[in-house]
Formats: structure tokens, sequence, C-alpha cells
């Protein structure tokens, strides 16, 4: 066997959910959440903090998964993309994500939903240069970062309208009220 | 039970299904779908051949009456969007299988070395090591393209590139695997390197790879090309204008997010599942049914989903064939999954590439003239090497016609990791070469440049100077609408110094025409299987690859289309070799063409049924039924008819689910020559940028503003699939022109294996893009539709090229245009000129000729013969050459000597060969003295 850096405990709030584990001292919250929590959403593109994939939560800031210790964690709130519907209601922004075509192969649109979710519960209204600005360190090499933007906008209607997204395995309305349906 | 029983009470409320007296009460059917009740059909989506209002300037379709009105032309979210937002989409990494080993490759150091040995004994000490594997267990070759297989699973004698794989290991985890990695003993004898591609041209007293008899001299050169179309003579005798130019690409990576991944696991009845991002399942199934020496059968590929491919994923890979050995060692399942560095050191991206350009010009503005020299930089393997080569020449023979066409490519090997398949595949870099070179053309005739193109375009439904057969083209549209849509005239060499605006062009293949697999079965090139059961939801088979392109949306939204229901009711089961039909895979920007076409003639085969079972049951015409939104009804009685639901379950009696197949293979075409099957395909596609820049002159900093992207895509089935592809494509063209890089330094160790020093466009470097959509409405295509995902790659470096000159004036002949390349460029110019400050260089300006008018004149008048000509049934052939004078019925080199085609050079020419051109002074060894 190697020599294995001590465990410790590590206790913390996973998409509110408490977890209390031992991890590794040395561990790195992205394979802690990855390898141990099972947040399999939380994706490695490149492990030394120039794509953005790993984003997390960390109390409400958005952070590098991967060059975070798992230590430095400790106690901490974390949200991984796993979190961020109400069950089967999608936040505004995975909503138009889909429909905008913000995802494309949709690998580092983990990353770029919880950047965008601490923007918007922050500056639920954002202008164009402060869209830019939060998701300056995600790389895209799908989209071209403009359908992105526009999922931006467009979910920042919703919330400034205060629609509420739709359950996803609900029937869709009925087009004839009255005739069962919802 | 309740419910059940009230609606069947209620029963006739729901028009048109049978109610039968005296039976036990069941459960209606319903229309199906999400909502209870169809919806009108919106004639605004039906096209007027079929009495709707939808407009066809370009002509009715083979397609229109499976129209339906659901999906087709309708911005559409993609089918597995919600998995993607959820982060419940699983790639390559994200399966975990239990009991599951991490697997590690052990890489060469060197560039080129000859392995002695290899000693494993102090890994396999190593508590936690179960299983190591080196090239000794799986000796077969393997390789993309069939001609050219020359790769192994692990270094059988020697290494290649700093980063081939030696050996593999699998331990119980990643700490473990790693140790294990730097245990293993390698001994090595290095071998001298080859770095600069114009070496691998000579003679090497040991070239890397060796192909036998067909190993061209002693030399490095992997594949040479020599071509010679039309009037190759007449060519310089009547140019008027010349351009030339020597170009430096520098090499470049797909960059796609998701590193590579794989887990391979062999069940207990002794099968193989492979879980892999992959872009080209078939052709890796292949593969390891060869190396693995094991039927195909044994093998089940599951394709994961793809985070980015690019071209980049669409190898077979050594290192899934590693998880695959090591797993089979160890009897357990074997993750392998990449630090960004090695995503480097697998590479296949675009071919570093030395491309001389000469064009000319006659007194009438025609292209009389383009001549191509290509030396492309393969690195170590073949991959799709063969293929890469034929395109960097005939890839830009469209969509202009011309007068003669010479091109020689060559592509070498060098002790660099492989170069490959890259979105715009081979025709990226010699395209920029040649739309440079029609800006440089157009200044000297003094025309202004998309004028020059107008005047020059190949009509519908005609012949290219290389036999290709062109179908709908919709370039002049594509010109137009950029053209206007940029305020092109107030602009174009009216800006002020460090402002500016260019023109791109692009041509691309929309499938290829033969199967890389070229088999003489005649197996078709896409097949789709269906299976309709009482539910009324429609499973659909097949294996093409979503890759994020939206593959599985847009099949699953041409059967929606044609049996006319909501995209819910609709499955796509695209993962599994086990289940899906053979699919080539996610290349040449094949799928919407042919997996559509395969999807629709699946869908008509129940579509048939559906309305012979309306028929049955309402005696209706059955002329005169069509199919709406889950619903079929005669067209002049709408209230006659059935919902969906009924006329399924009537289809269904006594046969239970209905299940059809359908399948497209390209129809016959093209020419004989050799190589004449590069770049043939059954559609092509069509674009044209204009992009707006900032040049700091200063600096060299230059910015791109806007782009104003027009593409023809035929028909956009999902506009915001195609409007994502214009925009992505536009990132990732605006990287390789300005900052991307793969940079070797002097030893030949690639300096910038990682996204912080490989330059990626941001998006506060991201220009606004305007998608314009140009629909030509391909005879051939689904619905109409061509590719979207590769060509709109290509115009957007000439565009940003051409408007760095109209900003500064000076013209880069090296790829990436760095700040500090662009600086150069300007303190020449000031040099040249005498200025002292940059600022007060002088605007490039452009004086028209009188050829101007001429030009403007035919460029209308063919405007309207090519409207005649892709609205007449009866249109006559027209070959490239009826510009020229030649008529236009016959292929010219059939009747005109000075037009015959060359694919061999002569002696003359081989006196003074350009670059690539001399690798044709070797000769291939089977034709030496003393061999064969
Ligand atoms: S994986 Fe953390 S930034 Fe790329
Ligand atoms: S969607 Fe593929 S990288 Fe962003």
């Amino acid at each position: 066997m190697l020599p294995h850096p001590d465990e410790v405990q590590w206790n913390g709030t996973v998409n509110g959910e408490e977890a209390s584990i031992f991890i590794e001292s040395n561990a790195i919250l992205l394979d802690v959440l990855r390898d141990k929590i099972g947040s399999l959403g939380t994706k490695r593109g490149c492990d030394m903090g120039t794509c953005g994939c790993c984003s997390v939560l960390v109390n409400g800031e958005p952070k590098l998964s991967c060059l975070t210790l798992a230590i430095d964690t400790n106690g901490a709130d974390i949200t991984t993309v796993e979190g961020l519907a109400d069950g089967h209601h999608l936040h505004p922004i995975q909503q138009t994500f889909a429909e905008f075509g913000g995802s494309q192969c949709g690998f580092c649109t983990p990353g770029f939903l919880v950047v965008i979710s601490a923007l918007l519960s922050n500056n639920p209204q954002p202008d164009e240069r402060e869209i830019k600005d939060a998701i300056e360190g995600n790389l895209c090499r799908c989209t071209g970062f403009q359908q992105i933007v526009d999922s931006v906008k467009a979910a920042s209607e919703i919330l400034v309208s205060g629609n509420v997204v739709g359950d996803s395995t609900s029937p869709k309305s009925d087009p004839h009220p009255g005739f069962g349906g919802n | 039970m309740a419910e059940e029983e009230e609606d069947s009470v209620s029963g006739d409320e729901i028009i048109g299904y049978r109610q039968q007296p005296g039976k036990l009460p069941f459960s209606r059917p319903g229309s199906g779908g999400k909502n209870r009740f169809s919806e009108a059909t919106d004639p605004e989506k039906i096209p007027i051949s079929q009495g709707g209002s939808l407009e066809q300037p370009w002509g009715p379709h083979r397609h229109d009456e499976l129209v339906s009105g659901q999906i087709i032309g309708k911005p559409t979210a993609l089918v597995d969007s919600s998995w993607k937002v959820t982060g419940r989409a699983h790639y390559g990494d994200d399966v975990r299988l239990p009991g599951e080993l991490i697997g590690r490759i052990v890489r060469s150091p060197h560039h080129y070395a000859r392995v002695l040995s290899i000693d494993c004994s102090k890994a396999l000490e190593l508590p936690g090591v179960v299983a190591i594997a080196t090239g000794e267990d799986a000796k077969n070759r393997f390789g993309v393209l069939p001609v050219t297989k020359d790769e192994h699973a692990m270094a059988v004698e020697k290494v290649r590139h700093a980063g081939d794989l030696v050996a593999c290991v699998a331990a119980i985890d990643e700490a473990t695997a790693r140790e294990a990695e730097r245990l293993i003993e390698v001994e090595y004898e290095i071998l001298e390197p080859i770095h600069d591609m114009r070496k691998g041209l000579d003679d090497s007293e040991e070239p890397i790879h060796d192909r036998g008899d067909y190993h061209i001299g002693e030399s490095n050169i992997q594949k040479r090309v020599f071509q010679e179309f039309g009037d190759i003579a007449g060519m310089s005798q009547k140019s008027i204008a010349s351009h030339k130019k020597s170009w430096l690409f520098a090499g470049v990576n797909h960059g796609f997010t998701e590193p590579h991944a794989v887990v391979a696991n062999w069940d207990p009845s002794g099968r193989l599942t492979l879980y892999t991002p992959q872009q080209v399942p078939h052709y890796l199934h292949r593969a390891l049914a060869d190396v693995l020496e094991i039927p195909m059968h044994q093998i089940n590929v599951h394709r994961t989903f793809v985070g980015g491919g690019f071209g980049g994923k669409s190898d077979p890979f050594p290192h899934e064939m590693c998880a695959a050995i090591l797993a089979r060692k160890s009897g357990r399942p074997v993750r392998i999954t990449f630090d960004r560095e090695e995503v480097y050191w697998v590479n296949r991206g675009r071919h570093p590439s030395r491309i001389e350009m000469n064009l000319h010009a006659d007194k009438e503005g025609r292209i009389c003239g383009i001549e191509t020299d290509a030396l492309i930089d393969g690195g170590a393997f073949a991959s799709f090497g063969h293929v890469t080569t034929y395109y960097n020449g005939v890839l830009h023979t469209a969509p202009y016609e011309i007068g003669a066409f010479h091109y020689t490519g060559a592509r070498v090997w060098t002790n660099k990791p492989a170069s490959g398949a890259m979105r715009g595949h081979g025709a990226v870099n010699s395209r920029c070469a040649v739309e440079v070179g029609l800006d440089d053309l157009a200044e000297e005739l003094g025309v202004d440049p998309i004028t020059l193109r107008l005047a020059n375009l190949l009509p519908p439904h005609s012949a290219t100077i290389t036999g290709f057969r062109v179908t709908s083209i919709g370039m002049r549209d594509c010109l137009e609408r950029v053209k206007e849509e940029s305020g092109w005239d107030k602009k174009f060499r009216k800006l002020p110094l460090g402002k500016g605006i260019g023109i791109g062009c692009g041509f691309f293949i929309s499938g290829s025409g033969l199967p890389i697999h070229w088999d003489p079965n005649k197996f078709p090139h896409a097949t789709v299987h269906l299976k309709v059961d009482m539910d009324g939801g429609v499973t659909i088979h097949t294996g093409a690859a979503d890759i994020g392109q939206g593959s599985d949306t847009v099949v699953a939204q041409s059967v929606a289309e044609v049996l006319g229901l909501p995209l819910d009711m609709i499955r796509v089961k695209s993962r599994e070799s086990d289940t899906s039909p053979v699919d080539l895979g996610s290349y040449s920007s094949r799928v919407t063409f042919m997996n559509a076409n395969a999807a629709i003639s699946a869908a008509m085969k129940i579509r048939d049924e559906l309305i012979d079972a309306t028929v049955e049951i309402t005696g209706a015409e059955r002329k005169g039924l069509v199919i709406g939104d889950r619903r079929i009804f005669l067209k002049s009685d709408p209230a006659v008819g059935v919902s969906y639901l009924e006329a399924l379950h009537k289809a269904q009696e006594d046969r239970g689910a209905l299940v059809s197949s359908g399948a497209y293979r390209t129809p016959p075409m093209g020419r004989t020559h050799k190589g004449a099957a590069a770049g043939l395909a059954p559609a092509y596609s069509f674009s044209a940028y204009v992009a707006e820049v900032t040049v700091d002159v200063e600096t060299g900093q230059t910015k791109v503003d806007k782009v104003w992207a027009a593409h023809d895509c035929g028909k956009a089935l999902n506009p915001l699939a195609v409007k994502g592809q214009i925009i992505g494509s536009c990132h990732m063209g605006m990287g390789q022109v300005l900052s991307e890089e793969m940079r070797y330094g002097r030893n030949g160790n690639l300096m910038n294996p990682d996204l912080l020093d490989y330059k990626i466009p941001s998006v506060h470097e991201m220009p606004e893009v305007v998608p314009i959509i140009v629909e030509s409405n391909d005879p051939e295509g689904p619905f109409g539709a061509k590719e979207a995902g590769e060509g709109p790659l290509l115009p957007i470096l000439p565009a940003v090229c051409n408007a760095v000159y109209d900003a500064v004036g000076v013209r880069t002949s090296e790829l990436p245009m760095t700040p500090e390349k662009v600086f150069k460029m300007i303190e020449k110019r000031c040099r040249n000129e005498g200025v002292s400050d940059p600022t007060e260089l002088e605007c490039p300006s452009l004086q028209y000729s009188e050829l101007q008018k001429t030009l403007e004149e035919r460029g209308e008048k063919h405007k309207s013969r090519d409207k005649e000509r892709r609205l007449d049934e009866d249109r006559g052939d027209y070959y490239n050459g009826a510009l020229f004078g030649l008529d236009p019925s016959t292929p010219p080199d059939e009747v005109d000597p000075r037009w015959e085609v060359r694919v061999t050079p002569d002696e003359v020419y081989l006196a003074s060969p350009r670059l690539a051109g001399s690798a044709w002074k070797h000769t291939e060894r089977r034709h030496m003295e003393g061999t064969k």
C-alpha cells in the first residue's frame, strides 16, 4: 500500500443534505464531491483551474472545486448542479439553458449553471457586461457563449416576472379545460 | 379505475374512436401525448405545394407531402437537454461500475525511440496493482482508415512521439496507479526525431513507419496527391492578375471540454462492454475486434454522452484498447480518464500546414486558375490523413467556376502527436488561403471582392471541375444577405485606420459519398429502426452518435414530423451497438443528411400502415388522407378521421407492435480518376461571412467586433441548433485565426498542453454573431436539409484576415495572427512607406476599374440563370467550364484535350516541383529497381 495521508472528518451540507464523511487530509473538493458524495454532475475538465467545469457554490460563492482543498470547506454549505432544481421544478436558468441553446454537448453546463445561479441570486437583472464578467472563467467550446448569454437574459426575465417553472414530469396543460388534464 | 369508468360512460365525446357496444369497458386511447386533443394544423407550416402557405422560393421538395406541421423548422430544445441541465448526463468518466479499477498509461518521454525492454516487476510488487499490459499483449495494428492501419494499443518496437503509449496499469485507486506508472522501467534507444515537416519529405535512416512495398522511397511521406484539371497551360497565358502567397498554419487542437475517458467491462458471459465518449462507435467496434481478436458480436460499444468531439473523438484510440486489455486481464471493470495534458498528446487536431496558393484571373474577371501546394504535418500516425491530403485540394474547387486547378499535396509523418480530423476537416486552411487570395485578386483587378465572387459562382445542379455533383447552392443568397445586412457598401475600404471589414466564403461536404470502410456489399450509410407499441410512443433505434450537435433531436424531429406526433412521444435509443443498427458515425457532417433520411424512410413505412388502418376504419379514400397532430383525417373534410392511437391499435391487430427499418445510401456519382471519391458528397453546404474588426495599430491587437454569418444549410430542421452551430463555429475559427496554436519548442517539445497557454477565446473576446440561415431546399436532403456543423467554420478565418487588411493594410501569411505578428507587419509597412508613426499610415483604398461594371452585370445575369435552373425540372447538365466558353452539357475533358485530367506529374513538373510536389521525386519501393 502507498502511504496515505491521515483521514480526517469532513462535515458539510451538500445540496441541502448533511454529510459527514472521512476524507484524506489533502483531498481536493472536486474528488470528494465526485467520488465520495456522488455528485457526478460536477465535471472535471482540466483539474487546474482553467475551464470552470468543476464550479460549485461554497456558501453561495462560486468556487473552482478542483483548486479547493476539501478540508477548507469543512462545515460549509455546498451547492452543485444537482442542487439547483427544486424536486422536479427546474431553476429558471436550467429551463432557459435548454430552450435557448445554452447547452450543446453539455459538459461545461453544470459549471455555467452554478455560476449563473449565484449571479442571478445576487443580481436578478444583470446587464450583458455583468453576465459576461460572471462567466469569464468558464470555457465553452461548443456554443460560442452567445446562446448562454441569451439564456441568462431569459432566466432573468422569468425571475423578475415571478413566473414559476413547471414540473417537468406533469402532463402539459390542457387546451380544453374541464376535460381532465391539469 | 373509477376514472376509467367515468371515461367510458362519457364515451362519444372523443370523436372518431369506435365504442363497441356490449364489450367490456376499455379505457379509450385518446389521441396520445400529454395534451388530450389534437391541435388544428397550422397552414403556415405546410408547404405551398401541399396547399399550405409556407413559401417555397426554391420549388417543391420530395418530402413535402410528409410534412405534418409538427416540429420541422421550429426552434427546438435538444431532446436530451434536461439531462444535461440537471447534471444527470453521464459522460465517459461518470460511468462507475462496482469493483472498478483505475487505469493509467505509461507514456514515452522521448520523441522517437526504440523500446529495448520494459520491466514491470517493481510495479507488480506494489500492493494494489492488479494488472499491467504492454505492447506484447496486443500486437495487431489498427487505424480509422483500413488502408492505413499504423497504430498499436501500446508501443510495439518503437515509440513515435512524446506521449506515445508504452504500457498501462490497473490498480485499486488512482494514487496507486500513478505510483505504479512511475515504477515501470523502460529502457529506450533514442532515435533521431523529425520535427520539421519539410524534413519529412527527405529520405531518412529510419522512417517513422514502414509501409513495405508501398513505402515512398525511404522518406516519411505518408500520402501524396497530384491532380490537374482544366486548361493548365492556358492558366498563366490568359492571366492578367495573379496572387501568390506561401502560408504557414499552426496546428490547432479541438479543445473539447471533456477529456477522453473510457470504462471497459467484461461480463460473466465473456462479452465486453466499452463505455466511451466516441463520435464514431462503429469503427471503434471493428478495431476492438481486430485488436482483441474476438468477434464483433462479442462486443457492445456503449457511447456515453460526449463532451464535445469536433473530430477529436473519432479515431479508435489506443487507450480504449488498453482499458479493454486491462479489464480482460484483471477480470474487473477498468476506468481510464485523461489528464488535460494527455488530451494534447492524443491530439488528432488540425494539421500544421505549409500551403502555397496561387490564383489567376483573366481579363474578364474569371478565375482562370488555382494552383495549390499543401504540405501537411501528420504527426506520428496516419489517422484520417489519407483523406485530409485530398481535402486540402479538392474542397476548394467550388463554389467558383474555375478554368484550371492544379493541386499537389503531401502528408508526412513527424515525431509529434498525430494530427487528424477536426471540424472543417482538411478544408479550413486552404480555404483561408483561397479566400484571402481572392480578396487580393479583386484588389488587383480593381473590383469589389463580393462582386468578383458573385460573378464567378457555379449554378445549381452543376458539376465542379473535379466532377463533384453540386445540387442545391445557396451561395449567392448568402453573399447578398451578408452584403446587405453588414452595410458592406458603406464600409468596405471606407472605414478609418484600425477599423476594417472583410468577406470570406466556404464550401463543405454534407456527408461523404463513400463510407470509410468501403464495402462492396453495398451496406447503407445509415439505418434507423422504429418500434411503435400500444402506448403510442415511438422508439427510435439509431447508431448516430449525438456529440452535442443534436443528432438525437434531429432524428426524433424527423420521425415526429412524418407521424404527426409531439416530440415527447418519441424516445431515441442511440447508445449501444447491441441495440442500434450500424451507423457510420458523426464525421464529415453526415448525420443530419443521412440519418434523418433513413429515419424518414422508416417513418414512412409506419405512416403507410397508419393510413391503411384509417382507410379500413373510415372507408375514406386513401389518397385524400393526411396526418396532422395525432390525427389522420381527410384533407377535404377534417371531421372525417381517426385519432393516431385508434389507427395504431387497428394496425396492431393480430400482429402487435409496428416495426420498421429505413436506410440511406448515397446515389452513384462522381468520376473515375484516382482519388475521385475524396470530397464526393450527396450535397454541399455554402456559407459567406462578413467580419468587422478593430486593430490597434500600436500594439497589433485584433478584436473582432461583429460577424454576419450566412450559411446555406438547405433547410433548418432545428433553427436553434443551426444558429448554435454557426456561432460555435465562429468561436472556434476565431481561435485559430487569432490565438490558438499548438506551440512546439526548438527541441520539438509541446510547450502548451493546457487550457491556460493554449488560448481559446473567452466570452470577452467573442464578437456579436448575427447568424443568417439560408435555405436552398436540397432535393435529396431530409426535408431539404444539408449540414450545418462544419461548413460554418470555414469563412471566419479569411473574413477576419481580409478585415485586418482593410483595417491596417497588411496581409498575414501565418496563423494565428497574434498581436506580435500583426505588429511586426505594421512595423514593416511603416518602414517600407517611410512612416514613423503607425497611426499615420494610410488606409487601404480601392479604385474600381471598368471590370467592376462587367462583373456586376455578369452577376445579375447569373442570378437569373441560377433561378431558372433551380426551378426548371428539365434543366440540362452544367459542367464547370461553360463560363470559359465550353459546351456546358459535356465534361470538358471528354471533348477538349487541354482539359485532360492528370493524376501523376510529368518530367517537366518534376524538374522544378513545389514543396509538397517534391514528394513525387521519390519512387514507391515496389517500383524501384531490384524489387518487384
Ligand atoms: S476542472 Fe476545475 S477549472 Fe477545470
Ligand atoms: S456545451 Fe459543449 S463545451 Fe459548452
